[in-house]
């Protein structure tokens, strides 16, 4: 699985693609099968909104405990927020944060195209 | 053809641009022009002899010092910005100014934006293609965004040191 | 302190405004995030993984009280709290809106402060001895020399945009306390032998992906022909360094590439080019140095009664003065540091309340002067030692009288990959976990000076390789692992570390740092610190030891 993330322009708040929205939280993001063209239409769409979104880029997912969460460690911390203060995502709680936060197994890599270009 | 902006009277200006800018694989047309370095090591003494106006463009990396001997007889050293972040044309605007004393036109092109404006005059630049379709009046602004400056630079702007009396 | 004058004021407003007008223009999508980027970088602003990250310039590290207090304003407006100081000794918001930028510049501006050129590729704020004007190993008061360098390097016309960063220290006294030689330029305060004030001049330190220890390219600057040798240093640079490859863009591959001698000529011919007109004139330096002109400091005894009775009193007290007093120039004076490394907390960060507590103490105890430590910590330079216990309880009360300066838990982290989108890893949960297996004062304190240092990423903004333990993260796998390095120093005695062996995953890296300290405490002669022992075991005894149970 995979799923669209950006950070919005105006506030650099990290975004997921929900059907043509920004939402804010990875739990309320769609997730699109690694085959689905949708998802890279979707990154296509995203990418022509250079004033509303910065570089929107498709994640990988897997599954921990019957739910999605991102494969590598920076792309979780993204969506919970920082893990040495709670002044993130994950102050908002909820399910979807719980299982994000207890998420393990096998991450790795992705997305990670020159990052000293991202800063 | 892009917008030319040119300092009249230390102020920007929008003007004709009387030369054409020749890449190295067209034919050179009648008129002023504007090439390369290399082709003008090769073909400038004929040009020149025709009586016209030229001016050479220099790549970022090439040194201005390649021109040290030809610079009275060229009317523009054009500098190429090939992305803006390139500030070595910032250095050849200076020599050019401050070490060869060339009275003629130092004209920026590439990759010039308003952003650079400033920056520009005070090295030496006294004329533009902004490539972000900036016009007179915005370069104006842009040129005089700062009331004052630290440094001594080839514009001869008195600096802030000198206005404080010492 | 240098107040700013109309003309500085005047720059920090048309700054702030030309910001402004670039934040409109990149919101109505006049401006691509590609032109957008480094304009914003040039006022200090990254986009980062949760957020903007405004970086504010500390320029020399040194702060008054209002300039703190305003920080800690902003902090509680615009951010959630806290401010984090770095190890270029500026101080960075992390949940910052690019909409509210513009009007966090002008709040800043409104005490002399800016976030100009704090990144991109251009000259980023200078540091200098953070003991300045307190210390009586100084030459010459740094700070001078460092502020007419702000002033050079700001908005300078030709050197904007540089190959890459560019970075210069003012190193005072012999002891190095800015790290000079892990810096584009160091400059080193001297003396010659006629009393003639110069600089020792370095070039081409640089830590990131290829560290260099500068070299020394000039062995004496006469002072007044500063400005005319910097300006020929960055022309040489501008003009040759690479820029086809970011990697290999700063200074110290040139410097390596040409070699020091060959660097050198090539500087020193220009310079003759050049000649005196870009020097600063002497009235002009002395209008700055009027600014830095030496405080009223109080005839006292050298023995405080009530500074002794204190540590009669609390061993808290006596240790706090053990480890974070230091020696003041003036009798019955001394240096007070404050350590931003509580047990348990982030390296560098500090909470709103306590910076306003440490602004109310320089305030009532210290000659309005602050100072930022390039090791993430805060500075009183004049404090009386009648007044070091009053001070020191204010501190404890605000969670600020950790008495661990230079030991083992007084760690330089960079923020890591839980802010910093270049991050491969998170450093400041390592430094925390290290910490906590050294929570023991007493134990700490038997260790002696240590000087950790973690960086989340080959950029070394955690100066890693210049650590007696520097520890960098790296991805494997998309999981955290962690290469460590024994030896390496930012100090005088400047080195670069070396490897102790394979990647260690994030868990076992607290474990393995205490191990490398029981070694140490087991091979150590004398006094020896951490490093001297290393230096003279070699690695070997670490290695075994870190290692064994993998075998």
């Amino acid at each position: 699985m995979k799923a669209l993330t950006a950070n919005r322009l105006i506030d650099g708040e990290v975004v997921f693609w929900r059907n043509g929205q920004w939402v804010e939280q990875f739990g309320d993001a769609q997730l699109f099968n690694d085959d689905d063209p949708a998802g890279e239409a979707a990154e296509a769409h995203g990418k022509n909104q250079p004033t509303v979104v910065v570089e929107p880029y498709l994640i990988d997912l897997t599954q921990s405990q019957g739910l999605w969460a991102p494969v590598s460690y920076r792309e979780r911390i993204r969506a919970l927020g920082p893990t040495n203060l709670n002044h993130g995502k994950q102050a908002d709680g909820g399910a979807a944060i719980e299982a994000l936060q207890h998420a393990h197994g096998a991450a790795r890599s992705t997305g990670r195209v020159d990052l000293i270009k991202r800063k | 053809m892009p917008t030319f902006i040119r300092l009249q009277a230390g102020a920007p200006a929008l003007a004709e641009d009387p030369f054409t800018a020749v890449g190295d694989d067209q034919t050179i047309p009648p008129g002023d022009v504007i090439i390369s370095l290399s082709r003008f090591q090769t073909e400038g003494e004929g040009l020149l002899s025709e009586g016209r106006q030229v001016g050479v463009r220099l790549e970022s990396h090439e040194d201005v010092e390649a021109l040290a001997y030809d610079l009275p007889r060229i009317a523009v050293v054009a500098l190429a910005f090939p992305k803006f972040g390139d500030g070595r044309a910032y250095t050849s605007a200076r020599l050019l100014r401050e070490r060869f004393h060339f009275k003629g036109e130092v004209r920026a092109v590439g990759d010039v934006l308003r952003e650079q404006a400033g920056y520009m005059v005070r090295c030496g630049f006294d004329a533009f293609e902004p490539a972000d379709g900036s016009t007179a009046q915005a370069w104006e602004r842009a040129t005089h965004r700062f009331r004052h400056v630290y440094q001594r630079a080839s514009d001869g702007r008195p600096v802030a040191f000198e206005g404080r009396g010492g | 302190m240098y107040r700013y004058d109309q003309i500085d004021k005047d720059i920090l407003a048309d700054r702030s405004a030309e910001f402004r007008g670039q934040v409109a223009r990149r919101l109505a999508g006049e401006l691509s995030e590609d032109q957008f980027k480094p304009l914003r970088l040039r006022n200090g602003l990254y986009l980062q993984l949760h957020a903007y990250m405004l970086r504010v310039a500390i320029p020399y590290g040194s702060l008054n009280p209002t300039q703190l207090r305003k920080l800690a304003w902003i902090g509680r407006t615009y951010d959630k709290g806290y401010g984090h100081f770095t190890t270029r000794t500026n101080l960075q918001f992390h949940w910052i809106k690019l909409a509210d930028a513009p009007e966090i510049l002008d709040a800043l501006a409104s005490v002399d402060m800016h976030a100009i050129q704090t990144s991109g590729n251009c000259i980023r704020n200078v540091t200098a001895d953070p003991y300045a004007g307190a210390t009586a190993e100084e030459i010459d008061d740094p700070r001078v020399w460092a502020e007419a360098i702000r002033q050079w390097s700001t908005i300078h016309p030709e050197f904007n945009w540089l190959p890459r960063k560019f970075k210069i220290a003012v190193s005072a006294a012999a002891k190095d306390r800015t790290a000079a030689k892990t810096h584009d330029i160091g400059l080193n305060l001297k003396r010659a032998r006629d009393g003639v004030l110069g600089f020792e001049v370095m070039v081409g330190g640089g830590l990131g992906r290829l560290p260099h220890i500068a070299p020394t390219v000039r062995p004496f600057l006469p002072a007044q022909r500063l400005f005319s040798y910097l300006e020929a240093i960055l022309r040489v640079y501008n003009r040759h360094g690479r820029r086809d490859n970011i990697h290999k863009a700063r200074i110290k591959i040139l410097v390596a590439a040409l070699g020091a001698e060959e660097f050198a000529r090539q500087v020193e011919a220009e310079w003759e080019k050049i000649g005196t007109s870009a020097d600063l004139p002497d009235t002009e330096l002395a209008r700055i140095r009027g600014a830095f002109a030496p405080t009223a400091f109080e005839t006292l005894p050298a023995v405080s009664e009530a500074f002794e009775a204190a540590k009669a009193r609390s061993p808290a007290f006596a240790r706090f003065a053990r480890n974070n007093l230091k020696p003041h120039k003036v009798a019955g004076y001394a240096i007070v540091e404050i350590s931003l490394k509580a047990i348990g907390q982030t390296p560098g960060d500090a909470t709103a309340e306590q910076m306003e507590v440490v602004a109310d103490l320089a305030e009532r105890f210290g000659q309005d002067d602050i100072r930022v430590t390039h090791e993430q910590n805060l500075v009183l330079p004049h404090v009386k030692l009648d007044d070091a216990p009053a001070v020191w309880a204010a501190l404890a009360e605000a969670g600020l009288a950790t008495a661990n300066m230079n030991l083992v838990s007084d760690i330089i982290a960079c923020p890591g990959l839980d802010y910093c989108a270049l991050a491969n890893a998170r450093s400041i949960s390592v430094a925390q976990n290290i910490a906590a297996k050294f929570a023991d004062a007493e134990r700490a304190e038997r260790v002696g000076e240590l000087k950790i240092k973690i960086s989340g990423c080959i950029n070394a903004c955690g100066h890693h390789h210049v650590g007696h333990i520097g520890i960098l993260g790296v991805d494997k796998k998309g999981e955290e692992f962690y290469q460590l390095t024994l030896g390496g120093s930012a100090a005088e005695d400047a080195g670069v570390g070396q490897a102790l062996g394979p990647a260690l995953p994030y868990e076992r890296v607290a474990e393995a740092v205490d191990t490398l300290v029981d070694v140490y405490l087991r091979e150590r002669q004398g006094a020896e610190r951490f490093l001297d022992t290393f230096r003279r075991t070699g690695v070997a005894p670490f290695k075994e030891a870190v290692y064994a149970d993998v075998h």
